[in-house]
């Protein structure tokens, strides 16, 4: 699904190396310019030089330690789950909240937000879970589990008893904002 | 052999003395004696125009090259690549309910499952560009001015240029520099040397007057010693005794600057080797405050201090950098309040480099402070402003953190620099644990408040 691409791609100045499948074929000049801002922004935040970000180096930025989701969301860039995001993650992720990406890719980050197990399910508790770091201690668990159970009702409508990817996109559908 | 050298010899010794005299003379005339009576022949701002139309060439030039050869030019400004907009959590999220699709207007529901992209967007702005880290490295410039440590397009673009940045890098070292350093250590020499001098006579007018002199000349030598072009503004709110001078702060050198246009007393901590020589021997000849390390951490004491010298009228007007490090010039990050609790009138200053000349932040992590010396001194040359603003005191009511708020807010407004609320201790410490609290908290309260609302009506 998607243009192939070779496995892999060197630019003279940019050395990326780039995984198949991934939407990078389509370079064009502006957008090599962007990679290359990305590039410089990863050298940045790779403090030890190891030419892979870990979970230290990206909580060095402030405005991202006061954010409560920030480890589902590295979790998320983290494709290849080990533990560390590399720089064709790193700009894949990135790239899909840009101007670039498409609304299909934001539903789908913000669905494996939710879906802690990765098993293409939001369960009544993996809801919880998210719900509660989003919360923290500010509400009581049982007026948490009271919205958990609404929500899930109202959007469950294949009465499984969780929400799949096309009951999310329904019940989150979006017209532009994102 | 002796004959065949000892003309040679002769010739050699006596070009080596013409050209060392001139170059004392030279030295004295143009740059020493006018920096004791304080005046200026105007030679550094002629460099200082002409080097802007050697900038504007080689930008043109490289920009030229580039298209020719169909490389893009990294420009560190443009393609944002995320349109970031400044607005409340509240309001932002629930602008992405109120697009929904199916959704009548008048139930507000409580939870929705599209809110977590606020905070996932949130997370990915500032992975992909933050506020915060951004001030704590060297600005990036649109031109370039022949340096190639602030250069990111750097390639072989045409000859003229090359030689150009070639003829650059000679001036710079092998002229520029070497002028420089002798100035610098005439100017720290001389000022070790007589304000131990002037340490000797008896307090009184004479000694306060003598010292102010001899600070003030020993400055200007240092000024010239960085090449520094310095434009001071409203010169008339120049801070008065018995006040506290507050500016922001990008590197050591801001000390240097202000202190060569009117005498201050320095507040720190002592330091060993050549600092702390420097630093006794200033303080006998004008009251300074230096705390030993011990010190630093008793607050109370701290505060006692700064208190007693400006309760004393006859004291100079302290200088504090209330940043507490060195920001990149960009931006103002937060004021510690301590200075602004000790309840006198403070006269803000604020201060601007021109990045164009030579970068003059301080990066700690990056450089040791005689690697800094040494890239400033062989940098073209500092220029910066300086704006001298009305003074200002603690209104009734008023506590310190929204009085040090007010004063960086005016400060920021007139240098042009971003206003931040974030601490500059961030370049080294992790944010407290209750910025994620506070996120956590409003959130809920957008839960709970609609809640609340539903049971009323």
């Amino acid at each position: 699904t998607g243009p192939r691409c070779p496995t892999t791609r060197r630019s003279r100045e940019l050395q990326i190396w780039v995984k198949p499948n991934c939407f990078l074929a389509l370079v064009t000049l502006p957008f090599v310019s962007e990679v290359r801002r990305l590039d410089k922004r990863f050298k940045k935040l790779d403090l030890d030089d190891s030419g892979e970000l870990s979970v230290k180096e990206f909580m060095s930025l402030p405005e991202l330690q006061q954010n409560p989701l920030v480890q589902r969301v590295i979790d998320i860039f983290d494709k290849d789950g080990n533990g560390e995001v590399d720089f064709s993650e790193f700009i894949e992720g990135v790239l899909q909240f840009s101007v670039k990406g498409t609304k299909e890719q934001r539903l789908h980050f913000a669905f494996r937000i939710y879906d802690l197990d990765n098993d293409g399910f939001i369960s009544n508790g993996e809801l919880f879970l998210t719900l509660k770091t989003m919360v923290g201690k500010n509400l009581e668990d049982v007026q948490l589990q009271q919205l958990v159970d609404k929500t899930i009702l109202s959007a469950d409508t294949d009465r499984d008893g969780r929400v799949s990817f096309q009951e999310f996109c329904k019940v989150s559908q979006t017209n532009g904002v994102l | 052999m002796e004959f065949f050298f000892n003309p040679f010899d002769n010739l050699l010794c006596i070009l080596l003395g013409i050209s060392f005299t001139v170059w004392i003379t030279s030295l004295l005339v143009f740059i020493i004696v006018p920096a004791i009576f304080g005046v200026s022949f105007g030679i550094r701002r002629l460099y200082m125009k002409t080097l802007l139309k050697v900038f504007e060439w080689a930008t043109v030039r490289l920009e030229r090259g580039a298209k020719e050869n169909n490389h893009p030019l990294y420009k560190p400004y443009s393609n944002a690549i995320i349109a970031k907009e400044p607005t409340s959590l509240e309001e932002e999220i629930k602008e992405i309910r109120r697009s929904g699709s199916n959704k009548d207007l008048d139930s507000a529901s409580e939870f929705e499952m599209s809110d977590i992209f606020y905070f996932a967007r949130r997370g990915v702005e500032s992975i992909m560009d933050d506020e915060v880290t951004k001030r704590f490295s060297a600005e990036e410039l649109e031109s370039w001015n022949l340096l190639t440590r602030s250069n990111y397009n750097f390639q072989y673009i045409s000859l003229r240029l090359t030689v150009l940045w070639g003829l650059g890098l000679l001036i710079r070292y092998g002229l520029l520099l070497p002028l420089r350093v002798t100035l610098a250590f005439t100017g720290v020499g001389l000022l070790v040397f007589l304000t131990s001098l002037i340490g000797l006579l008896p307090n009184g007018r004479i000694k306060n007057l003598l010292s102010e002199k001899v600070h003030l000349m020993c400055y200007r030598i240092c000024v010239r010693a960085l090449t520094a072009i310095i434009t001071y503004h409203d010169s008339e709110n120049k801070p008065k005794n018995g006040g506290i001078c507050v500016a922001n702060h990008t590197s050591p050198i801001d000390v240097i600057i202000l202190a060569s246009d009117g005498c201050y007393a320095m507040v720190g901590q002592i330091h060993g080797g050549l600092m702390g020589v420097i630093q006794r021997s200033m303080v006998k000849a004008c009251p300074h405050v230096w705390f030993e390390r011990s010190e630093v951490k008793d607050r109370h004491l701290v505060a006692k201090r700064l208190s007693d010298h400006v309760d004393d009228k006859t004291k100079l007007p302290i200088l504090i950098f209330p940043e507490g490090t060195c920001i990149n010039n960009t931006s103002v990050m937060m004021f510690k309040k301590g200075s602004f609790e000790i309840g006198t009138t403070v006269y803000p200053v604020a201060i601007k480099y021109d990045p164009r000349f030579g970068d003059a932040f301080w990066n700690s992590s990056k450089f040791g402070m005689v690697n800094y010396l040494l890239r400033m001194m062989s940098s073209w040359a500092i220029v910066c402003s300086v704006w001298y603003l009305p003074p200002m005191s603690r209104e009734e009511g008023e506590d310190a953190v929204h009085f040090a708020n007010r004063v960086k807010a005016a400060i920021a407004r007139q240098g042009g620099l971003v206003d931040l609320l974030w601490d500059g201790g961030l370049k080294r410490d992790k944010v407290k644990d209750t910025f994620k609290e506070e996120q956590q908290k409003l959130y809920s309260k957008m839960l709970v408040g609609t809640q609340e609302d539903r049971s009323r009506s």
